[in-house]
């Protein structure tokens, strides 16, 4: 299993460059989590859960209101800093969005995929019909593999909505800067 | 070097804990982000419009969210001393800082840098008497994704340090000449993984660039972490007379230091 997932890294990690410019093909769905590079062209599809573009996700927000769950990778600050001139920015994301980060990377560790299991629960008030809609930044991996978590984990309206936070700025939407929900670890 | 210290300083209070106001009126976000960031970088010092004075050119979209072209340019009469550029959302927000020598054009500077998200970009020049003068600039870029070390990371790192420079032109004495410095560096932010290894790669960027024309200053600039990988510094200088050399001198933040010098011929030899 272990050396399996180190041969599929080393493959997807030849083809970083190509996936990186943005302008690339959707590449079919992977069986299973993405744990590749988070950044790259994405696929047009989600197993098991609806793709959403923006018209439409302002729509469901309208009549349903959904939750929005922001899974954006948090600015990981780097170890060995020199200059200091580092601070994290404001991150904005979707009005009444929660911002769970990191949870659609690739290998996470357990106590996260707990915590994310925890808090969708409580976001939907533990109702796996309440609609979910997942999202973070366009031609990022991470709101694909956290969509994909909710749907294995039983949601049955998993919406992923990959144009992401720049795509609603994009239509002219408002944005808020929210917080990261502290995590474990 | 006193007034970079506090900025580092101030800067680094700036971390998580700080309380950034939830708001819908992006504007006003905006704006604080800046003013925050504009104490911690230069002080209590006031900065005016820079209508005039200067400009700051960057693509409304960019195509490539880690090399996006930016062009500074100031007004001749105005007696600028330096510029920085501020990219306000990026987690290393002064991405460069120049001061012009003797034998340096502060008309015209070139740069190419990452943009972490839809991003508000401030340039500001620093005139002879002491002001500040500034700009802004909306730049819709995200690589904001983690985007991963690559293959070109790669090949900058074999070639660490090694440098190319052209001229636009033939070099006339005493008129300005326009040169593109490109200096082989992967500018690794901390903030890439390495797919193969799953590790971060640790930081490690150019953070001072020296210029020179026979001996007399061209520019000084310090880099962080938002210059592109391979950083490209298009400049001017101020040749007295030719033929002569143009040195560079790279240091990194490994302490790591490379020079280059290069022939600038006299214009018909």
């Amino acid at each position: 299993m272990r050396v399996k997932t180190v041969a599929l890294a080393i493959v997807l990690a030849l083809s970083a460059t190509t996936a990186a410019s943005g302008a690339d093909p959707a590449p079919p769905e992977p069986p299973g989590i993405w744990t590749g590079p988070l950044q790259g062209a994405v696929p047009a599809t989600i197993t098991g859960g609806e793709v959403l573009g923006t018209e439409e996700l302002a729509a469901l927000v309208a009549a349903e209101g959904p939750v929005l769950v922001d899974v954006a990778p948090w600015p990981r600050k780097p170890e060995n800093l020199a200059s200091g001139t580092w601070s994290r920015p404001p991150h904005r994301s979707l009005p009444g969005a929660v911002w769970l980060p990191d949870v659609g990377n690739g290998d996470i560790p357990l106590a996260h995929e707990a915590w994310l299991r925890a808090r969708l629960k409580a976001l939907t008030g533990n109702d796996p019909g309440k609609p979910l809609v997942i999202f973070c930044h366009p031609n990022c991996w991470a709101s694909w593999n956290a969509a994909k978590r909710a749907i294995l984990y039983g949601y049955q309206r998993v919406y992923w909505y990959p144009d992401g936070v720049e795509g609603w700025q994009d239509s002219g939407r408002p944005t808020e800067v929210i917080q990261a929900q502290k995590r474990p670890g | 070097m006193r007034k970079s210290c506090l900025a580092l300083m101030v800067l680094g209070l700036l971390g998580p804990a700080t309380a950034i106001a939830q708001s819908t009126d992006d504007d006003a976000a905006r704006a604080e982000r800046w003013h925050e960031l504009q104490q911690a970088i230069f002080g209590d010092r006031t900065i005016g419009d820079g209508t005039g004075i200067i400009t700051l050119d960057a693509p409304q979209r960019a195509l490539d969210a880690a090399l996006v072209p930016i062009t500074i340019t100031t007004a001749a009469d105005r007696n600028v001393t330096g510029v920085a550029l501020v990219i306000d959302d990026n987690p290393g927000p002064l991405a460069a800082r120049v001061r012009f020598g003797p034998v340096g054009d502060p008309g015209f500077l070139a740069l190419r840098v990452r943009v972490n998200q839809y991003t508000l970009m401030h340039a500001v020049a620093e005139t002879s008497d002491g002001q500040l003068h500034e700009t802004a600039k909306f730049v819709k870029a995200a690589g904001g994704c983690s985007a991963p070390v690559g293959e070109n990371e790669a090949a900058s790192l074999a070639e660490i340090g090694r440098m190319k420079l052209r001229l636009q032109g033939e070099a006339v004495a005493g008129a300005p000449v326009e040169a593109q410095l490109m200096i082989r560096h992967p500018n690794f932010n901390g903030m890439q993984m390495d797919q193969l290894t799953r590790l971060y790669t640790p930081m490690r960027f150019v953070q001072v660039v020296d210029i020179s024309f026979d001996g007399a200053e061209v520019l000084h600039l310090e880099g962080d972490i938002s210059l592109s990988t391979d950083p490209v510094i298009g400049f001017r200088f101020l040749p007295g007379a030719l033929p002569g050399k143009l040195k560079v001198m790279v240091r990194d933040s490994d302490n790591a230091t490379y020079e280059a010098s290069f022939d600038v011929p006299a214009s018909g030899s």
